[in-house]
């Protein structure tokens, strides 16, 4: 399957933080879902990715091509949509139109004020006026105005209200129905994932944890509840961290059908939440460092 | 064709789905030659991942149910009637037993059971 | 490339009366055109510099379809477009209350680029450099020195270099303006190609 976004082996340094030999792919035609906590490196590698900053060594290419050859016609390919304001604040919503329009080739007009329509922004008011969630769209909107083969996106959903993150859901699923969109997100809200994501990539200090399907997260990964005379220096390998309380423990398991054997009916196996997979998993680093 | 899910169920989403279209298929619902919906569409109205569709068409055309031809879509597969058959009587044989069981918890017997089916099967013709 | 050096006179619509009207006073102060003209030319390129720097713009146009080279570019052209629009319209102003009794002449048009070219060759290599706190300081010291200082470096200069004034005034216009341009594009050259060393480097 083709790969939309390939990073080999990237490395980035900065003072107290570093994204280390850091090695993913994005497949074209599906949603990536990227997580991890706040410090994980989420930011610095969509802003990799974007060449808003340059790695110390490592390749990164997007659509198989780099930025050292190709940065402008990459960026012609991809729609942005980023955690902070980057656009004037005093202008209006349709002066910043008038702006980067004429920055892109296959600029659609009509599905712009399409989106704005649909998203009920102000055209006249000054950008400083909108709220938080109202520079979100404003940014979406003018992703998908140009045709756009790859959606990038930084916490989208952090400033939105339930119901427009339902309605940035749909959006995205009548994008995907032509196959050969392709987005990737970061977000911390995991369970809006649930929905949408068909891979998810999980960062952790920096680091890659795990790419996997979906569906594939339950098959692997699952909390554990038992007694704890359960637990040996032995048995808690088989965990990524354990949390002991006086009644029992509970633990997240990266090998669900081996604890399964492992432990038979004296333990109770249960479906973890994306979140359950963060918390262990920093758990567990700090344990183990 | 009408698919159901539930997120809370134990069963992961890829299997009821083909759970749910194995059934359809087998009672008739979904006939031979049938289109179904493209898996980006059905994902779209699921609210689920593409990839999660993807899977349950992929273990469907495993089993035969299903065959895909690029660029067109997937569509019901020509069934072995033979096999069909087969599962049919088993479904129809889980039903049964459903009933029975039903008739047990409620003390009804064998005799009444039999009559009540006598009469809902002509009743039907 | 030109939209973003229409861009930097389109976010600055609004403020078109406030630099006409700037130009009025100081006409009516009987400020030299020259100087008039660099003083508004440098105050338009700097507050569009001003403007990107305090609203990411920088992250906007990166993501942008266009290159690092061509962000500084256009900058560096912009100046010397906006320079000459600014020219232009003081001169055009200037012809409707004097008529032709103190034109802007060829020789005002080539000082008023020379401070214009030879100010942004020093300063922009520093704004790519420093962020946006820096900016602001350096505009306000630019307003206080460009107010104060027009008379008080004529004088200083009369006064302690006179040899060189003299030296200088030796040479004929036309050696001089043309040795001063030379320095200058080659100042302004070499200032370009740093900015791009430093704005190529620069992380967001």
């Amino acid at each position: 399957m083709e790969n939309v976004i390939e990073l080999q082996h990237v490395t980035k340094s900065f003072k107290g933080f570093q994204v280390k030999d850091l090695s993913i792919s994005v497949k074209k035609g599906f949603v990536t879902g990227f997580i991890g906590g706040n410090g994980a490196g989420k930011s610095t590698t969509i802003k990799l990715i974007m060449n808003l900053l340059k790695q110390d060594s490592g390749s990164i290419s997007v659509f198989g091509l780099t930025h050292d050859t190709d940065e402008r016609a990459i960026k012609e390919r991809i729609g942005f949509v980023y955690d902070e304001n980057i656009f004037y604040e005093n202008l209006t919503l349709k002066d910043m139109k008038k702006i980067i329009r004429p920055a892109y080739k296959k600029w659609n007009d009509a599905m712009f004020h399409k989106y704005v329509d649909q998203f009920e922004l102000p055209l006249g008011k000054k950008i400083k006026t909108f709220s938080k969630g109202m520079k979100m769209k404003a940014s979406l909107a003018i992703a998908l105005s140009h045709q756009a083969e790859l959606i990038i996106m930084d916490e989208p959903t952090s400033g939105l209200d339930p119901v427009f993150r339902r309605e940035l859901l749909n959006i995205l699923h009548e994008l995907m129905q032509d196959g050969d969109k392709t987005i990737f997100f970061s977000t911390h809200i995991t369970t809006d994932l649930d929905r949408i994501a068909d891979y998810i990539i999980f960062v952790n200090n920096g680091e890659h944890v795990f790419t996997k399907e979906f569906y594939k997260i339950q098959e692997d990964y699952a909390i554990v509840k038992g007694p704890l005379d359960l637990l040996d220096a032995d048995t808690e390998r088989e965990f990524v961290a354990v949390q002991k309380s006086n009644i029992g423990f509970e633990a997240l398991t990266a090998y669900k059908d081996r604890v399964a054997d492992l432990f038979g009916e004296a333990v109770v196996l249960e479906k973890p939440t994306l979140e359950d997979i963060m918390y262990y998993t920093e758990k567990g680093r700090c344990l183990n460092v | 064709m009408q698919i159901l899910i539930s997120n809370s169920s134990k069963e992961p989403i890829y299997e009821q789905i083909t759970t749910q279209i194995k059934k359809q298929i087998l009672t008739g619902d979904l006939q031979e030659g049938q289109a179904l919906p493209s898996m980006r569409q059905l994902a779209k109205d699921l609210q689920i991942s593409v990839i999660t569709t993807k899977r349950a068409y992929e273990e469907l055309e495993k089993n035969g149910f299903i065959y895909s031809i690029v660029g067109k879509g997937s569509f019901v597969s020509e069934q072995n009637t033979e096999m069909i058959k087969e599962r049919k009587m088993k479904v129809i044989e889980e039903k049964l037993l459903e009933a029975i069981q039903n008739s047990r918890d409620m003390g009804i017997g064998l005799a009444e059971l039999k009559e009540m089916l006598t009469l809902l099967y002509s009743e039907d013709e | 490339m030109f939209n973003l050096i229409w861009k930097d006179l389109f976010i600055q619509k609004k403020l078109i009366l406030l630099y006409l009207a700037i130009i009025g006073l100081y006409f009516w102060l009987g400020t030299p055109l020259f100087w008039l003209a660099f003083i508004t030319s440098i105050s338009f390129i700097m507050n569009a510099f001003y403007y990107d720097e305090k609203d990411n713009i920088n992250i906007l146009l990166n993501s942008l379809p266009y290159t690092r080279k061509q962000i500084v570019t256009s900058k560096y052209i912009g100046a010397i477009i906006f320079t000459a629009l600014f020219i232009g319209v003081i001169a055009g102003g200037s012809f409707i209350i004097n008529g032709m009794e103190s034109p802007f002449s060829w020789k005002g048009v080539l000082q008023t680029f020379g401070l214009v070219m030879a100010w942004i060759s020093l300063i922009f290599p520093f704004f790519y450099k420093f962020k946006q706190q820096y900016l602001v300081i350096g505009g306000i010291i630019f307003f206080v020195i460009a107010m104060l200082s027009f008379k008080a470096v004529i004088h200083l200069l009369k006064e302690r270099f006179g040899e060189v004034v003299q030296w200088f005034i030796g040479l004929s216009d036309l050696q001089l303006y043309s040795s001063a341009s030379l320095v200058i594009l080659l100042l302004y050259g070499g200032s370009w190609l740093l900015s791009m060393r430093i704005y190529e480097r620069k992380v967001f």
